[in-house]
């Protein structure tokens, strides 16, 4: 191809292109935090085998200490257990449950939304009316279900959230394959005689890339709240393993005594999926510049 | 009308389908109803044998879900293996709960979010925008048990002003219905503001402005019919939302409502009042969704004449 002189707009509206650097800037701060503090936590869930005597460890003599006493930086709870340690526990099993529902869920969702809009008619139907289905069941009251069937655990809440998660992001891959089917690179390869699997391989999934990772950064988020959701209500995390609604529910029924542990858990729980939501509202500002001029 | 009945014979399957899942989620779990009521240690194999009988457990799946089905075609709902009340007076006692709390939450979600979405966007970037954006995002990002459990830290605990749990007196309503209505209601907020944005942009706005038509007249009549219908259609999706919400809220304040119920029951293995139970909720979702989309096609021309489905 033959170099073509492209028009060069010599006219540069400074203020504005300041002002885009400065917010792209802020972004890869914020996605940089975000990453690492998800990172130290998948750490620690990690290294929880060896560090699980810390969080749980008892004490009667020592029981709802206040934080910044001697030993304990933000206190005890009703066990005398050091509430920093549970708190890091329970950021770690938080973490590793939403990352694993999350992945789950987008395989499942991948598979479903491709098969339901790539693979013919019959396929189409029966991917919509699966998620039609699933769709009835408000999340919450599957995952109880669920929790009911495999009694209550960290295994029965993973399955829960990945099935449950996995249909409405089948119903938006599904939206995002019948657009790009009419693409011509999809067309030009159909054409050639590629199989179909190899298409949704090599074509699609690449493509489908923005829509994955915005969506990975939302099913964390909400898989973290909905573990500690459940484990609130004693259908998720069982004692001893360290979970912030287990810590919440246990606050619950001490808020006459000390009210700390309920606004630290709260607080800490809360600020997680703010990170999160901005994880993924600047992925989205990213990937998708034709959100970003209308917001 | 060809369209309407194809869309509920659909709702109809799927409720089948539905019933289905729960039916198999809750049944076919690992170890049977009979021996996680009564111990199978201290019972003799009679009873245990008997109960099996009686809740038919020696018939073939199948029979078993005919049985099932039928049971619920012709409202005999069974019996809680708990308590052995009818399941039936058990949902009725408690739905009545769910209903008020659930609406007070949806009126106080739409009643209040609407108005401030409008207000914000007309007031665009001005302090009671930038206030109103942060307080729905804070909304939308604490997960609602944590607001209820800071609310009866707050209101119940410090304060004594309100009850904090049951359903006694009327003022017991306030709290679990503010803190339900709190996500939907930012939601709600954010979303009428966005409508109400493109509308102040549209043409039709400028020539109303140009005739001289009173602003507030602008505002509040047409700019917020044209906002009307991706609200409308929100309206659906909250439904499901709030309907799953309400399981935990409940908990928390001890409403003694359809997700009291529920919890309860799974935590006690009490198939026959959970599996109706879950299938009614999911029956409430279904049928909702089902008359959103009618009404989005009456509502708006577009979609009914247009031939396509909205999506």
């Amino acid at each position: 191809m033959t170099a073509v002189e492209l028009p060069q707009f010599t006219l540069v509206d400074r203020k504005r292109s300041r002002e885009r650097a400065r917010r792209v800037g802020r972004v890869r701060v914020l996605v940089l935090v975000g990453y690492g503090i998800i990172g130290v936590f998948g750490l620690v869930a990690q290294l929880v085998p060896s560090l699980e005597h810390r969080m749980t460890d008892q004490s009667m003599r020592d029981t709802f200490l206040p934080p910044l006493s001697p030993g304990h930086l933000l206190g005890t709870d009703v066990l005398g257990r050091d509430s920093l340690w549970r708190l890091i526990g329970g950021l770690g099993v938080s973490l590793s449950v939403g990352l694993t529902a999350a992945a789950l869920s987008v395989v499942l969702g991948l598979v479903v939304g491709i098969l339901g809009g790539f693979f013919g008619r019959a396929a189409e139907v029966t991917t919509s009316v699966l998620v039609d289905v699933m769709w009835a069941f408000p999340a919450i009251l599957l995952a109880i279900v669920f929790a009911g069937w495999l009694g209550p655990g960290l295994p029965a809440v993973v399955l829960a959230l990945a099935l449950t998660g996995w249909a409405s992001f089948a119903r938006i891959v599904r939206g995002e394959v019948l657009s790009l089917r009419e693409r011509e690179f999809i067309a030009a390869a159909q054409v050639l005689g590629v199989p179909k699997v190899v298409i949704s391989f090599r074509h699609l999934l690449p493509n489908l890339l923005p829509v994955k990772m915005l969506m990975s950064v939302f099913f964390v988020a909400t898989a973290i709240v909905a573990e500690a959701g459940l484990s609130f209500l004693g259908l998720g995390a069982q004692p001893p393993t360290p979970s912030l609604g287990v810590t919440l529910a246990e606050g619950r029924d001490y808020l006459n005594v000390t009210w700390w542990p309920v606004v630290i858990a709260g607080g800490v729980l809360t600020v997680l999926v703010l990170l999160l939501n901005g994880l993924s509202d600047d992925l989205r500002d990213r990937f998708d510049p034709k959100l970003r001029e209308r917001s | 009308m060809e369209y309407a009945v194809k869309r509920v014979g659909y709702a109809i399957f799927v409720l089948f389908l539905a019933s289905l899942v729960t039916y198999l989620a809750l049944r076919a779990t690992p170890g049977n109803v009979a021996s996680s009521v009564l111990n199978p240690a201290t019972t003799p194999p009679e009873v245990i044998a008997e109960l099996r009988a009686e809740l038919g457990l020696d018939d073939s799946m199948w029979q078993q879900y005919t049985d099932y089905a039928s049971g619920l075609l012709t409202g005999d709902l069974g019996f809680s293996l708990v308590n052995r009340t009818p399941v039936s007076t058990l949902i009725g006692d408690s739905a009545t709960y769910t209903v008020v709390l659930a609406a007070a939450a949806f009126a106080l979600a739409f009643g209040l979010g609407v108005p401030i979405g409008v207000l914000a966007a007309l007031n665009q970037d001005g302090w009671f925008d930038r206030l109103v954006r942060l307080v729905a995002s804070c909304m939308q990002a604490i997960p609602n048990f944590v607001l209820a459990l800071l609310a009866v830290l707050v209101f119940g605990v410090r304060l004594g002003w309100l009850p904090v749990s049951g359903a006694a007196t009327a003022s017991s309503l306030i709290l679990p219905a503010l803190v339900l209505a709190a996500e939907p209601g930012a939601l709600t907020t954010r979303v009428t503001r966005t409508a109400v944005l493109e509308q102040i942009a549209a043409d039709y706005t400028r020539t109303l402005r140009a005739r001289g038509v009173p602003r507030r007249r602008i505002n509040w009549i047409h700019i917020l019919r044209n906002s009307l219908s991706p609200i409308i259609s929100l309206g659906a999706i909250q439904i499901r939302t709030l309907l799953g919400y309400t399981l935990i809220v409940e908990v928390i304040f001890r409403w003694p409502g359809l997700g009291t119920q529920l919890v309860q029951a799974v935590l006690n293995r009490d198939y026959p009042v959970a599996q109706t139970l879950a299938l009614l909720l999911a029956a409430v979702v279904i049928v909702s969704s089902t008359l959103s989309d009618l009404m989005y096609r009456w509502a708006d021309p577009r979609v009914r004449l247009g031939g396509s489905e909205p999506s």
